[in-house]
């Protein structure tokens, strides 16, 4: 993609979102306003894990460093003085940066596997401690505080928060991106390529190491102080590992070799727990299978796509891709609407209520149970068959897909260079985390 | 005294426990070079596996067959899903068992409901060993000590004085010489990964009834294994031994200690000051006794990097 | 007369019981091209693990510039001016050859933690990295990424990489593996017009490079010098030709 139209798509993108209040309801804006956080947070935990090919398992506790920080300033402060609300966030920055500095210390003495159990150890320290330390993070029922009017604006309405919290979330995105522009940002790169080489060539890999997790955690420390002012409170549950899970899935889901492709991934799934909590209870089941299968078949994540599907044209031409395209789509849907149903359905059968109505009529055949505003019968084999056809039509229409693309492969008359033919092993295979040093 | 020495044997039984989980998890980590973030779920599937099984076949069948379907488990993991991403390098392979934990746990939660079940040793077992101190020691603390034990002396005569033991080590150090010598490294591989999560599960079975069975166990458990891994050093199973009963023993002991750091402080005579600052300062021990742990890989990390029986530095 | 560059002294080396280096003595004069020759596993490479800092000797002592710098760090020697290469490729696979050098040439200009300003304005080391991708002829290829390169093009990155430092004593270890004739003629004229007024330590096989690239060559042989001395002392040394070069000893 050319520079012009990466700018021009970006600018459209930046021209909805400000656009977003007239556009949406409130509670779809509340949704965005969830949807812009995630999207920072996984594009700063993208500088340590993509970049810099550091995993990070807990970068919920830089997050929730900046969160309660942030929460205690509203205190304090009262959104007067040197700090009035929209400067708040700098808070959140300022303690993710020492904190995540100090544990990036520690952390990034050691590298790969164990650079992974320690960020997570260190995770779970925090979580551990918390709730014994009342006075910093509140108990159970948190800290909480209230957004104090600022320069003309009261911060009352959804609006003018969705607003703050959108810019700056642009502005750190933005200032994420000039980041790769830099030595240090470059530097980044290489550390994920070769720390050793690096050592060789005279720099001090600790040290550059610390920077990355520092700026990592002070645009995480943003992210957590921006959903502070959204919410208003802060509770120590976020330093829960769910919220690091949630982290990662997000990023390499969206893809973490595009610039863009974490904030997406996190955008997206966002929007889909926001969307889907409320028809199904089994929504982080559906999204560790979506991140297992990503990582198993598509491992440049959702954001690789039109790369791959770019060199797949070029190479085929697009009347012969486009059966192929078809076939893998409609596989695809076949098999997750096959999984989803199974699911439900398990989810049904194995619930609480369920159980305990089975339990108390014993001898009587299992009620039915209710799916897309139908009763089925789990005793019949009707119900089970639904989800059976579904998954054996996909896996079918896997099977052709798959005879499809090797017809092509075989059929081209222009011999591979060296990259592609690596690339049209599957239908996307582009390796994209590094060895562990 | 007497609190002292019920202390320390449960620290032992709590850290042969933790060696149990923490051995495989090794094994599986010199063999392969990745961690596997799913290990401590098949301890997970183990508790779980006994605790439906046990209503049909009874607590002792139930303690044997579970831990056979986890090593089952464990095979189908390497086969189906670790061998397609080995092509993608050791960050990948980490990625993909972190997601497979994290299936595990809500597909537990969806079979089983987002609470600990009711899994509990049978009656029969319920009794005490010996009186200590005024206070029954339950015998099952010592049975799970010695499960511990026996497992312990059996993989390292299996993999020390048998043929197959040879066989393993020389796949686990030089894989593709012992491929070029016939032998069926990914046999090898497969069973190594069986074993080591078979006896993951073997743990849970025989743990979950005592403590509890819940889906947040993997979490729990897996958190501690990797830091008596970091402790003593990855690749080590004496590191291992070691750093497990280490931190059994001190977590154990932290728990019966009802002081606080002010206290400490009080004895230099500074304790009013301590008490008035609060916070840290004034909270217990005992209720520390969580967090010492990866106080200790922290302390470790700084002085003694490559673990306790690691490779210095 | 003047003190060595470098000065090895009674350099040992031991892996477990397996001894690799046993007692290596050996000088380099300064502006000296001095070449290493010996049979595979006599621990070439190994001495260049230890002058590098990549391994820390068991005993012995290495004087670099008057400065002990046995069992350093790898940053720390490379900042005192001892630069190497790697014998097996040791690149930024994913990044462009550009990028690669770049990476080299900014460390030379201070440049580790700067993130206020943008690399790319940098005129300076622009073109720092345009000279050396000129120097190994890899202009071409500048866009490229370094891990899809032909063998001896990665061989040619390696060396650009090395010298960016602007190092007082180069490591060069087997810079012209993989290499066709007349790339290694080319490769052996860069080398020597670019170690002018440097000190250079060459490991290679080529003997046809070895003997006129060099001023003096040593022969290690079981992780001990077994001779020291110009190529035609050498070509001429009964034990060199017994234990290396393959001739008989005795006619």
């Amino acid at each position: 993609m050319t520079m012009k139209t990466t700018l021009s798509i970006v600018a459209a993108g930046v021209a909805l979102l400000l656009a977003a209040p007239v556009l949406l309801s409130q509670g779809l804006l509340n949704a965005a306003v969830q949807m812009l956080i995630a999207a920072l947070f996984a594009s700063a935990y993208n500088v340590l894990c993509g970049q810099a090919g550091m995993l990070s398992f807990g970068h919920a506790a830089y997050f929730g460093v900046g969160a309660f920080a942030t929460v205690h300033a509203m205190n304090a402060v009262g959104g007067a003085g040197l700090l009035p609300t929209p400067l708040l966030p700098l808070v959140g920055a300022g303690l993710g940066l020492v904190f995540g500095g100090v544990a990036g210390w520690f952390a990034t003495k050691r590298t790969g596997t164990y650079f992974a159990m320690i960020t997570l150890a260190i995770a779970e320290l925090v979580h551990s401690l918390a709730p014994h330390l009342k006075g910093l993070f509140g108990g159970e029922a948190g800290v909480s505080s209230m957004r104090m009017p600022a320069w003309g604006f009261d911060f009352g309405s959804t609006t003018q928060v969705y607003y703050l919290v959108l810019g700056w979330t642009l502005l750190c995105v933005g200032l994420l991106y000039l980041y790769t522009r830099t030595p240090l940002g470059r530097l980044t790169c290489g550390l994920r390529e070769n720390s050793q080489r690096l050592r060789f060539l005279g720099y001090d890999v600790h040290g550059l190491g610390v920077a990355v997790f520092a700026i990592s955690a002070m645009f995480s420390g943003v992210a957590g102080a921006l959903q502070v002012l959204s919410n208003e409170s802060a509770n120590y549950v976020v330093f829960d590992p769910a919220l690091s899970a949630s982290v990662i899935l997000n990023c390499f889901i969206g893809g973490v070799s595009v610039f863009l492709g974490p904030a997406l991934g996190a955008a997206l799934m966002t929007f889909f727990g926001y969307a889907m909590s409320d028809l199904t209870r089994s929504w982080l089941l559906y999204q560790g299978i979506l991140f297992v299968l990503v990582m198993l078949f598509m491992p440049a994540g959702l954001a690789g796509l039109p790369g791959t599907l770019g060199r797949l044209r070029r190479r085929f031409g697009l009347a012969r891709l486009l059966p192929l395209v078809l076939l893998s789509v409609g596989a695809a849907s076949l098999l997750s609407l096959g999984g989803t149903f199974a699911v439900e359905l398990l989810q049904r059968v194995f619930s609480q209520d369920y159980r305990a109505a089975v339990q108390m009529n014993p001898g009587v055949a299992w009620p039915d149970v209710t799916l897309l505003s139908r009763a089925w019968s789990p005793g019949s084999p009707a119900t089970w068959a639904v989800p059976a056809a579904l998954f054996a039509v996909g896996l079918a229409l896997v099977w052709f897909a798959r005879r499809l693309h090797r017809a092509l492969e075989e059929g081209e008359s222009a011999p591979p260079s060296v990259a592609s033919a690596s690339a049209s092993a599957t239908v996307v295979n582009v390796p994209v985390t590094r060895s562990l040093a | 005294m007497d609190q002292f020495l019920v202390s320390l044997m449960n620290g032992v039984v709590y850290g042969l426990l933790l060696f149990m989980v923490s051995a495989g998890l090794t094994l599986i980590f010199g063999m392969m070079g990745v961690l596997n973030f799913a290990h401590a779920s098949f301890y997970m599937l183990g508790a779980y596996f006994a605790y439906t099984l046990q209503g049909a076949i009874g607590f002792w069948a139930a303690i044997v067959v579970s831990p056979v379907l986890v090593g089952l488990v464990g095979v189908g993991v390497e086969r189906f899903f670790l061998r397609r991403v080995h092509q993608y390098g050791h960050a990948h392979e980490l990625l993909l068992t972190f997601g497979l934990s994290f299936i595990v746990a809500e597909s537990i939660k969806l079979f089983f409901g987002n609470y600990p079940v009711d899994y509990r040793i049978p009656a029969a077992l319920d009794v005490s060993a010996f009186t200590i101190g005024g206070a029954q020691y339950p015998v099952y603390r010592l049975l799970m000590g010695g499960i511990a034990i026996a497992m312990f002396v059996v993989i390292y005569v299996l993999l020390t004085r048998t043929r197959v033991g040879i066989v393993v080590r020389s796949a686990i150090h030089k894989p593709r010489m012992a491929e070029a010598l016939g032998h069926n490294v990914p046999l090898v591989f497969m069973g190594v990964f069986g074993v080591g999560a078979a006896l993951a599960g073997l743990a849970g079975a025989v743990a979950g009834a005592f403590y509890t069975t819940n889906p947040n166990m993997a979490l729990e458990l897996g958190v501690m294994v990797f830091v008596v891994v970091v402790v003593g050093g990855l690749g080590s199973l004496g590191g291992a031994m070691l750093a497990s009963l280490l931190i059994g023993v001190v977590t154990s002991l932290a728990v019966g200690i009802d002081r606080s750091l002010a206290d400490l402080l009080a004895l230099v005579g500074v304790g009013d000051w301590a008490q008035g600052v609060g916070g840290l300062m004034t909270l217990k021990i005992s209720s520390l006794s969580a967090t010492i742990p990866f106080a200790l890989m922290l302390l470790i990390l700084l002085v003694r990097p490559g673990g306790l029986m690691g490779e210095k530095g | 007369m003047t003190e060595p560059v470098l000065r090895i002294r009674g350099l040992r080396k031991s892996f477990g019981p397996t001894e690799i280096m046993r007692g290596v003595d050996l000088d380099l004069v300064n502006a000296e091209r001095h070449a290493l020759i010996g049979p595979n596993g006599a621990g070439k490479s190994t001495l260049f693990h230890l002058l590098s800092g990549h391994l820390a000797p068991s005993a012995g002592e290495i004087v670099f510039d008057g400065r002990s710098i046995g069992g350093r760090t790898p940053q720390a020697i490379n900042r005192l001016g001892l630069a190497r290469s790697f014998q097996i490729t040791n690149v930024f696979p994913k990044l462009s050859v550009f990028e690669n050098i770049r990476l080299a040439v900014m460390r030379v200009h201070g440049l580790q933690y700067s993130f206020w300003k943008f690399i790319d304005n940098d005129r300076v080391i622009r073109r720092e990295t345009e000279r050396l991708l000129e120097l190994v002829r890899l202009t071409a290829r500048a866009a490229t990424l370094a891990g899809e390169m032909a063998y001896s093009e990665q061989r040619s990155l390696e060396i650009a990489m090395t010298l960016a430092s602007d190092p007082r004593l180069i490591l060069l270890d087997e810079p012209m593996a993989g290499m066709a004739t007349e790339e290694t003629h080319y490769t052996a004229q860069l080398i020597r017009e670019v170690t002018k007024g440097r000190t250079l330590m060459i490991v290679e096989h080529d003997m046809d490079v070895v003997f006129s690239l060099s001023d003096r060559i040593s022969v290690l042989v079981y992780g001990q010098v077994i001779a020291t001395g110009t190529p035609d002392e050498i070509r001429n040394d009964a034990r060199v030709k017994e234990a290396y070069l393959g001739e008989e000893a005795h006619a």
